[in-house]
């Protein structure tokens, strides 16, 4: 239902001025709609306040990892009256059991929701034949 | 199922990997229903200057026209709807997380707000609403004369 729900904490150690700053970052796991096509597969991930400049999609064999830099920028704005959401990082991680072709997936942002689609591949048939020496 | 969680090597066995799973959804399914309530969505984030109020909401994945946005003296209201994505047939459903359906959420705010100035914006799936200030409710300086 909600828009940010599991959350842990992530601790980045910053450099500024020679001394290291500990602090700690938000990671939010976002909402996930998944599909699966006959010939792909379609992830929708809702990632708000997110830009499709600091998004990071990687495929490493079977773990699809999905990643995003969410920042709101709040000096700007004001007097911070109710904060329900803070700034953070999208982070989520899945294993996908299926046969795919990561060179063809293909990505575009589109209101906040990260839509990704992998094209699936039919696996590979060989016969191996027997010899007789 | 076609999509798990991989839990550390270390645990090999089957079943105590399905029970963390279980456990996962179930603390997860609590939480939601604990914070993530309908009243509750979307997530709001107010601001406010001496001359003007912004309210943030994340909302992503809508279109601008689903959006209501009403205003009275200090209290602001959202209303929309998300709709059901259309399924091309045949596709099969593993995971359905995203909040589908109406929703509406009413805010008040610390000052009476001029109607006809509010202005909203919808970028990247967040909705800002900037709230101008009544003239009449802006605190007004008084010059005190030495007599």
């Amino acid at each position: 239902m909600n828009t940010l729900t599991t959350e842990k904490k992530q601790e980045v150690a910053e450099k500024s001025d020679g001394k290291e700053l500990k602090q700690q970052i938000k990671v939010y796991s976002p909402n996930v709609d998944v599909y699966e096509t006959d010939n792909s597969l379609l992830f929708r991930v809702e990632m708000p306040g997110v830009d499709d400049k600091s998004v990071e999609i990687t495929i490493e064999k079977d773990q699809l990892q999905l990643e995003g830099k969410f920042q709101i920028g709040v000096e700007e704005k004001g007097q911070v009256r109710l904060a329900e959401y803070r700034e953070g990082n999208y982070f989520r991680r899945f294993t996908i059991g299926k046969a795919i072709d990561s060179e063809k997936a293909v990505a575009k942002m589109k209101n906040g929701i990260l839509e990704l689609s992998i094209p699936k591949i039919e696996p590979k048939k060989t016969k191996v034949e027997i010899r007789n020496s | 199922m076609l999509f798990r969680i991989l839990e550390p090597q270390t645990k090999a066995n089957q079943f105590w990997r399905d029970f963390d799973r279980l456990n996962d959804e179930l603390t997860r399914s609590i939480l939601d229903n604990q914070f993530g309530t309908s009243s509750h969505f979307p997530p709001v984030n107010v601001y406010t200057k001496e001359d003007e109020a912004l309210v943030t909401c994340l909302l992503p994945g809508m279109d601008t026209d689903q959006i209501d946005i009403n205003v009275k003296d200090n209290m602001l209201s959202i209303h929309g709807k998300k709709k059901t994505e259309e399924l091309a047939e045949g596709t099969e459903v593993h995971r359905r997380e995203i909040f589908q359906g109406e929703f509406h959420r009413s805010l008040e705010l610390p000052f009476r707000v001029n109607q006809d100035q509010v202005s909203a914006k919808y970028v990247n799936g967040v909705l800002n609403i900037h709230l101008p200030r009544r003239e009449e409710d802006k605190p007004k300086k008084v010059s005190i004369n030495i007599g």
